[in-house]
């Protein structure tokens, strides 16, 4: 191997002896317990001497980011359209194929299946991921999270015996208007990560608002994705007035803190001058 | 339910003493606060233990024993809450998955189970599965309290992972019998259930829940047993080469 060869170079080396293990599942590591090399790393800017003894661990079988996400997010596009147009199955024949009087169950579906569409689109054009992949194992337990809470849901939205919000059209329209701010607010904060990585590198940056007032939540926040992505969840909440859509915005909000302070932390680490007012999801609390 | 699942984690890491560990066990603070706890809980196990001989004596059979401990067991099981504290504030390195999902699943058997079913109360498998705990928990917080003191009798370390083979079956065979007779109750009383329509738009069955619980007995009691049954042979086999090699 020469010296200048990078870590990709390796991989892919490695590859053509042993066929079986792709270059997304190799991880090769300097020492057996530390952090896997990235693949722009060059041999000789590594800590080795005249040779070099690299550990190989096959991380199983991976699955791309874009695949996963795709398959995530159509299911619950879909699955959610079961319920609204009442399949047989779902609440008996007596009820098939029937709509609901209340608006706020067609307005329900829209949102909804506004937000999986926008994610979808965000997947293909947006987002700019830093690992190409991840472990195949994963996508089983995502789809049955996001899939299973998607069904759950729907089925109460839904169900003939639904009851509307209890204060009516000002609870739904305020509701409407928080989402959309929220859903529009979430794509303005992937767009201006993604910019941040618009010459194809997969380094971090801090990213700083921009001249769009969505943006502005940088300044108080690490991760303002995060928090729009709560705000939409709770106004879908507010809007259909569901304990399980309560309960999804909840365990959807634990799950997002858990990222956000990992990120918060990442980020202090790598940057010595990060802004001291950033918190990671919720300004000046959390 | 799952009895000495939780403390066989904690017992490799923290008090099967040879092993070297590269973390500090808990200071001094944190481990006069486990001995405390682990004697109160070894004492009030005992006290029920105690209490079940003296009904069985004084009554002259084994039926309805479970009104005679029924305030210390729910005193001393509930209290059994603190050792999720103690693993979520890594007082001991233990899984707070295993250790919440534990007791959780012994608070679920005698608050909501026993306690809201009254009916079930004078059910015979409600004894066998207090016995069960009775006897498993004395051990275990002993073994505990040992361990944390450096002199843990073989004696003690043995009954741990010897006496759950019998015990833990027991154990579970008491839990859903007792879930099982609790079964036409709840569903005739609609108990800690909720129907459409309403205006949170939820609705829960306990009755259904209850046969969910009782089959996932099905894939959980195996694993925790085996694992017990693979600690058992980690542990006692490596205490032999112990007191071989002194």
């Amino acid at each position: 191997v020469e010296p200048n060869a990078t870590v990709r170079e390796i991989r892919s080396m490695f590859h053509k002896l042993y066929p079986r293990w792709y270059p997304a599942r190799q991880s090769i590591k300097l020492d057996p317990k530390g952090k896997s090399l990235r693949d722009e790393e060059i041999l000789q800017h590594l800590p080795v001497g005249t040779t070099a003894t690299l550990y190989f661990k096959d991380l199983g079988p991976q699955i791309g980011w874009t695949t996963v996400f795709l398959i995530e997010y159509t299911g619950p596009l879909f699955i959610y359209f079961l319920f609204y147009f009442r399949m047989p199955f779902v609440y008996g024949l007596d009820e098939r194929f029937t709509s609901s009087p209340h608006p706020v169950v067609n307005l329900a579906c829209i949102c909804h299946s506004f937000h999986y569409i926008k994610r979808l689109i965000e997947t293909v054009f947006v987002h700019r991921f830093s690992h190409g992949t991840m472990p195949l194992r994963n996508i089983v337990k995502n789809c049955l999270y996001y899939w299973g809470f998607a069904a759950w849901l729907a089925y109460y939205i839904n169900h003939p015996l639904y009851t509307p919000p209890s204060y009516g059209k000002k609870q739904i329209n305020f509701a409407v208007i928080m989402f959309l701010l929220c859903e529009a607010g979430n794509f303005s904060i992937h767009v201006a990560l993604s910019d941040l990585r618009r010459n194809g590198s997969k380094t971090r940056k801090i990213p700083y608002p921009t001249k769009n007032p969505f943006t502005w939540l940088f300044f108080f926040v690490s991760c303002p994705n995060y928090t729009y992505e709560v705000g939409t969840w709770i106004s879908f909440t507010i809007m259909t007035q569901c304990v399980p859509v309560g309960l999804f915005t909840l365990l959807c909000f634990i799950q997002m803190t858990i990222w956000a302070k990992d990120k918060h932390c990442t980020y202090l680490r790598e940057f010595k001058d990060y802004p001291s007012l950033r918190m990671p999801i919720i300004p000046f609390l959390l | 339910m799952a009895a000495s699942g939780s403390g066989s984690s904690r017992a490799d890491n923290g008090y099967s003493s040879q092993q070297p560990r590269r973390r500090k066990g808990p200071g001094a603070l944190a481990t006069a606060y486990l001995v405390i706890y682990n004697v109160v809980m070894t004492a009030g196990w005992l006290v029920i233990a105690v209490g079940l001989v003296r009904a069985y004596l004084a009554k002259g059979s084994y039926h309805s024993l479970y009104y005679s401990i029924e305030k210390p067991l729910k005193f001393f099981q509930t209290g059994a809450l603190l050792e999720v504290g103690i693993v979520v504030f890594r007082i001991v390195p233990s899984s707070v998955v295993l250790t919440a999902f534990q007791v959780m699943s012994r608070v679920f058997l005698t608050w909501a189970v026993t306690h809201s079913v009254k009916e079930v109360q004078t059910e015979d498998s409600v004894l066998l599965f207090v016995v069960a705990w009775t006897i498993t928990e004395i051990i275990r917080y002993s073994f505990y309290t040992f361990s944390l003191l450096n002199h843990l009798p073989y004696l003690i370390k043995w009954a741990r992972y010897t006496m759950f083979i019998v015990l833990y079956p027991m154990g579970v065979s008491g839990e859903l019998l007792t879930i099982y007779a609790a079964l036409p109750f709840v569903r005739q009383s609609g108990l800690y259930s909720i129907s459409l329509p309403n205006k949170y738009n939820f609705s829960f069955d306990y009755y259904t829940f209850l046969i969910l619980v009782m089959i996932s007995y099905i894939p959980i009691f195996p694993q925790l047993y085996f694992h017990m049954l693979h600690q058992r042979r980690k542990v006692l086999s490596h205490a032999e080469e112990q007191k071989k090699s002194e």
